[in-house]
């Protein structure tokens, strides 16, 4: 069965639902942030930068691959 | 504890690589957001080419804090848009003068903050103009055309962030904490002068001062670069307050005559000439009270005291850098306070109304067609004009900037790609001109460093890159024209009535800070330190307008922050003692210290310290307190006296 997607409408405009994912996956790692300093993410990595930004890739694509 | 090594930087051309790298960052990243405006076919590409240009800052965490700053600016100002053109639609007059006092509000919000806060009240202002000035005869347009360039600001938005995390654009946390590690050793430097017995360098305390105030906005963005930023920008700031703290010490010391021979000064002055890492001997003050011995005078201790104060505070600065460096949260999380006069933002807001008035008068009066285009550019120039130090210089440059940024997009458009429709080759042909305008916004020499900004900010506005591009000479000339039109009309605007001169700025500073010194305003729930913070940030904001050439006024304002400082200090030490059996001495010292009334102040002073179990105890270090305090306000009085007499 193919996905379906929620839409989103402000004011009568009407969102792409990827812009929900996309908002969605910002909140989340902003909400992330204090555990991911917990647990030292930014040490682990020589690049810490990359590897948050993959880890904003990977919370948005399971975003859309679970909702 | 930080070692720096001074290397000479890579450089290529004379240019160093890291301008380099940065100038090729912003042109991938402005390609890649025109790539994807054109993809999604937004309506219009050329303001995601222009967020690219304004958010070329030179680290990541700086590009991302003005890019949030960028999307609530745009929100607000679509907000307000959508409002005013809803309230005035019918009424063209009413309409102007809603966008005069709505950018008078942004300017005077503008003065009140800054860093990249202020640039987002000013970009509330001109997005009104930018959207609802644009749509003036097409009112109905106003939300669609709200949303384009908020869609077009969150794909240059991506592709900044996305190119800056790829290309590995530097973090500004590892170059602050070498930042604050040298400034606490130059204050320790500037501190042991007092024990050689060298008189006080006003001109190291100021420059220090300075520094210090002056990476206060950075460190805010130091929040955004990773998962450990906020504890970071929390630690820095908090080392940024203490360090302040510790530089007023140093001056307390440094003003003072320090008893070189006396011993209780001796463990400070060897832990100053120590070296950087050690830890200094706050947890070994015990050692200081066996050295007392020989202290006879209540002088004597006072000037003992001001050196304890100074080690203490200089440990908690070592506790917060270390904090910084292992991102870990600091003891205390202080807050920077930036200092705010009210009265001055006002006066910039009106001036900055006004302007939007002569100029809108005009074009009604003129009736040129697309008229409205050109006011949006003057509320532009307006608003990025009250983010720089000075408004008319702003607009200067912008009127040298303009032409020279229509030339060369003339060149881009009409001879180089000259009716070429494939992106490749405008991704090629937008690199020199990108990469050298980048190139040149990096350079130390302000002048060129303005013109690069205004390049780099102008050059996709007039090329306007769309798809298709049109090619249209006529928009050209005329996009061109009202660019170097508005910046000539507000220039004019601006001679007729000048912005807020830095004579003025610095009168108004000194008699509010001569103000707040007779009734010490009411700040709910703040630390003495901040307080202190708050009034060297007025101290920086003084010199930023040429306070540094007005040697009466600077030397008023440093005797009113040694004074805020010290009465603060007292009113800490007093306040221990309100509960205990000393309570009327303690309202009788705020009382003599509300009167600046010195001869009383020692004499409380050494009852007090009659009174003292011990001579590092809460009465002892309260006694010290009011001797030191009545130094300053004697000196203080010399300050004025001078005033009066000259």
């Amino acid at each position: 069965m193919a996905h379906t997607f929620a839409e989103l409408v402000v004011g009568g405009v009407l969102f792409a639902p990827f812009v929900t994912y996309l908002v969605a996956a910002l909140v989340l790692i902003v909400v992330l942030r204090p555990l991911l300093h917990v647990v030292g993410f930014a040490k682990m990595f020589s690049h810490a930068s990359v590897a948050e930004l993959s880890l904003y890739v990977t919370i948005l694509s399971l975003l859309v691959l679970l909702f | 504890m930080v070692a720096t090594i001074a290397e000479q930087p890579f450089t290529v051309a004379k240019i160093p690589v890291s301008s380099w790298t940065f100038a090729i960052r912003v042109w991938l990243a402005m390609i890649l957001a025109l790539f994807v405006s054109f993809w999604l076919q937004l309506e219009a590409p050329a303001s995601a080419a222009v967020t690219v240009g304004i958010l070329a800052e030179p680290t990541r965490g700086q590009a991302l804090d003005k890019a949030c700053f960028r999307l609530l600016g745009t929100i607000v100002g679509v907000t307000a848009s959508i409002a005013i053109t809803g309230l005035f639609s019918q009424e063209r007059d009413l309409i102007l003068a809603a966008f005069a006092v709505w950018i008078g509000i942004c300017v005077f919000a503008a003065n009140l903050l800054d860093g990249y806060r202020a640039y987002a009240a000013v970009l509330s202002g001109y997005t009104v103009a930018l959207i609802a000035t644009q749509q003036i005869d097409t009112p109905q347009h106003v939300f669609e055309s709200g949303m384009a360039r908020g869609a077009a600001i969150a794909v240059g938005i991506v592709s900044m962030a996305i190119v800056n995390t790829l290309m590995d654009a530097p973090d500004r946390h590892p170059r602050l904490m070498v930042q604050l590690a040298a400034i606490r050793r130059r204050v320790r430097d500037y501190a042991s002068a007092a024990f050689r017995g060298e008189p006080d360098n006003s001109t190291t305390f100021l420059t220090l001062l300075r520094e210090i105030v002056a990476l206060r906005p950075e460190i805010a963005s130091v929040a955004l670069e990773s998962s450990s930023g906020s504890v970071r920008s929390a630690a820095a700031r908090s080392t940024a307050v203490g360090l302040i703290a510790e530089l007023q010490a140093a001056r307390i010391l440094n003003s003072g005559p320090v008893d070189v021979d006396n011993t209780a000064c001796d463990q400070p002055r060897a832990a100053l000439e120590r070296a950087d890492d050690s830890v200094l001997p706050a947890q070994r003050l015990p050692g200081l009270v066996a050295g007392q011995e020989r202290v006879r005078v209540v002088e004597t201790e006072a000037s003992a005291w001001a050196a304890r104060e100074l080690l203490r505070r200089d440990e908690q600065v070592r506790q917060d850098l270390l904090a910084l460096r292992s991102a870990r949260w600091p003891l205390r999380a202080w807050r920077a306070p930036l200092y705010r006069s009210y009265r001055t933002a006002v006066e910039s807001g009106v001036r900055a109304a006004l302007w939007l008035a002569i100029a809108s008068v005009f074009y009604v009066w003129a009736g040129w067609p697309a008229a409205s285009v050109s006011l949006s550019f003057v509320a532009l120039i307006i608003g990025l004009g009250a983010t720089t130090p000075s408004a008319r210089g702003f607009s200067a440059i912008t009127l040298i900037g303009t032409p020279i940024a229509a030339v060369l997009t003339g060149i881009l458009e009409f001879i180089i790609l000259n009716g070429a429709d494939a992106f490749p080759l405008l991704a090629i042909a937008m690199a020199p001109f990108t990469i050298s305008a980048a190139v040149l916004m990096k350079s130390q020499n302000p002048l060129w460093s303005s013109l690069g900004r205004v390049n780099l900010l102008f050059l996709p506005i007039i090329l306007s890159p769309s798809n298709p591009q049109t090619y249209n000479p006529q928009s050209f000339l005329f996009t061109s024209l009202f660019l170097v039109a508005a910046a000539s009309l507000l220039l004019a605007a601006q001679t007729l009535i000048p912005p807020v001169s830095d004579d003025e700025r610095r009168m108004r500073l000194l008699a509010e800070a001569r103000s707040e010194l007779q009734e010490p305003a009411d700040q709910n729930g703040e630390a003495p330190e901040e307080a202190t913070f708050r009034d060297a940030s007025r101290i920086g904001q003084f010199l930023a307008v040429g306070g540094a050439r007005d040697s009466r006024g600077l030397a008023e304002m440093l005797s009113c922050f040694d004074q805020s400082a010290m009465v603060r200090l007292c009113d800490t030490k007093l306040m221990k003692l309100t509960d205990g059996p000393l309570a009327p001495l303690a309202d009788e010292a705020r009382a003599a210290i509300v009167k600046r009334d010195t001869p009383s102040l020692r004499t409380i002073a050494l009852r007090l310290r009659k009174m003292a179990a011990q001579k590092d105890s809460m009465e002892a270090d309260a006694a010290a307190c009011l001797v030191l305090a009545s130094k300053i306000f004697d000196r203080g009085r010399g300050v004025d006296f001078s005033q009066e007499t000259t």
